[in-house]
């Protein structure tokens, strides 16, 4: 009885750590880390302090009446948006709450989300393409312009995908995005096509914009995880500081 | 005519939050949501920026709309709020201006000719301010719910539309 009540626990701290670096690296914010983690721990009976940093979780589980209090740290995963990961775990725990799953179901939904598909390669591709088209079409592009934003997009995500399979560091992976997406787009600027060809040299870019690291390092700052939103601030940075590099590097090769 | 070409920026607008949305995968169920989220936020940002708003103010109002409208969202559809907020305010996040500031400050640093360094300083400094403001209104803009309500899960929070789980 003794045994199983402590492999238990310690399945209970797996899990809650496991659902923490599947969260920091899914792109949610500390805040909500830390109410799910202690969401799912409460359901069981326990309390759940944690320790929450950019690449490791530190997660005490403790009860006072059983006397019982464990410490484990994990890695969090490699960065990455995933929002089925997060709106998936956001159900689970609420139906951990609701239902009173046991922790067998808990590891069995976790290892089905893990296996939850992406949207296909090029519905992805052609879609955030769309979206760089919009942006140029929103600064006043015309056709021209569009389609060339469209195709720089497209290319560029596709570069920045490949590289992220060949596992180069991610800051260079959008560095080579970034000088592709503008490479094409500046073309028809050193060869002056069309009315505003600029317009499609600034937006093709836009498709790389640290959004996620930024609104979180402001959402973590707010509620006072000071340390975390600066750290996903600089991360930001970095990105954008790639971006601007990737501009550079085209811009002083067409010498536009 | 006007009404026409307001139209027309609505559906790039939702367009370009449709983009992002897939980018960062949310779950399929979502993504007509997220279409109007991001319309009617960018659509709010443009209308007030035409009244004279100026792009941070503009940005605040279109951030606590999404933001709004993501509370209500996330109980509809069973996903925390933020999933629909995110990819909605993307396209009002300042990218163009942050890198903008970051080549300005690569530029300053091998140019020594006086004015055109003060002027590039300027353009610099403008762009790196109006990023961090526009940034920083946007993240206070969709958690505004949130601390007005002084819950700390959004699903606490009453809504009118809400269907039973």
């Amino acid at each position: 009885m003794e045994h199983s009540d402590e492999e238990k626990n310690s399945e209970l701290c797996k899990l809650l750590l496991e659902v923490g670096s599947l969260l920091m690296g899914s792109g949610a914010n500390s805040a909500r880390i830390r109410i799910t983690i202690q969401r799912i721990a409460n359901a069981y009976g326990y309390d759940a302090e944690l320790l929450i940093t950019h690449r490791a979780l530190m997660l005490s589980v403790y009860n006072d009446e059983k006397d019982f209090f464990v410490s484990r740290l994990k890695r969090t995963l490699p960065h990455g948006a995933n929002f089925k990961m997060v709106s998936g775990i956001s159900r689970m725990s609420w139906q951990i709450v609701d239902e009173k799953w046991n922790l067998a179901q808990v590891r069995q939904e976790i290892v089905r989300l893990k296996t939850v598909a992406h949207y296909p390669r090029l519905v992805t591709l052609s879609m955030v393409a769309l979206a760089g088209a919009s942006f140029c079409r929103l600064f006043g592009g015309g056709y021209m312009e569009v389609m060339v934003a469209f195709v720089a997009t497209f290319i560029g995500l596709f570069v920045r995908q490949e590289a992220a399979k060949k596992a180069f560091n991610p800051y260079l992976c959008i560095y080579f995005a970034a000088l592709t997406s503008s490479l094409i787009a500046g073309l028809p600027v050193k060869l002056n096509l069309g009315a505003h060809p600029d317009y499609a040299f600034a937006t093709s870019v836009l498709y790389l914009i640290p959004g996620i690291p930024l609104i979180n390092s402001m959402s973590d700052l707010l509620d006072g995880n000071i340390m975390n939103g600066m750290v996903r601030g600089i991360n930001g940075l970095i990105i954008a500081f790639a971006i601007a590099m990737g501009l550079l590097s085209a811009i002083l090769t067409y010498n536009i | 005519m006007e009404l026409l070409v307001f139209f027309e920026k609505w559906i790039w607008l939702g367009f370009a939050a449709i983009g992002f949305a897939i980018l960062f995968n949310v779950p399929l169920r979502t993504l007509w949501v997220i279409f109007l989220m991001g319309a009617l936020g960018g659509a709010l940002k443009l209308f007030i920026m035409k009244l004279g708003g100026g792009i941070i103010i503009g940005s605040f109002f279109g951030a606590v709309l999404v933001g709004i409208l993501s509370i209500g969202a996330g109980h509809y559809k069973h996903s925390p709020p933020f999933v629909f907020a995110i990819p909605s305010v993307i396209p009002m996040v300042p990218g163009a201006f942050a890198y903008r500031m970051m080549l300005g400050l690569v530029r300053l640093t091998n140019n020594t000719d006086q004015t055109t360094f003060s002027q590039l300083l300027n353009d610099t400094v403008d762009n790196g301010l109006k990023a961090f403001f526009v940034l920083l209104v946007l993240a206070l803009g969709v958690s505004t719910p949130m601390l007005i309500t002084r819950q700390q899960s959004a699903k606490n929070i009453k809504v009118p539309l809400k269907k039973d789980r």
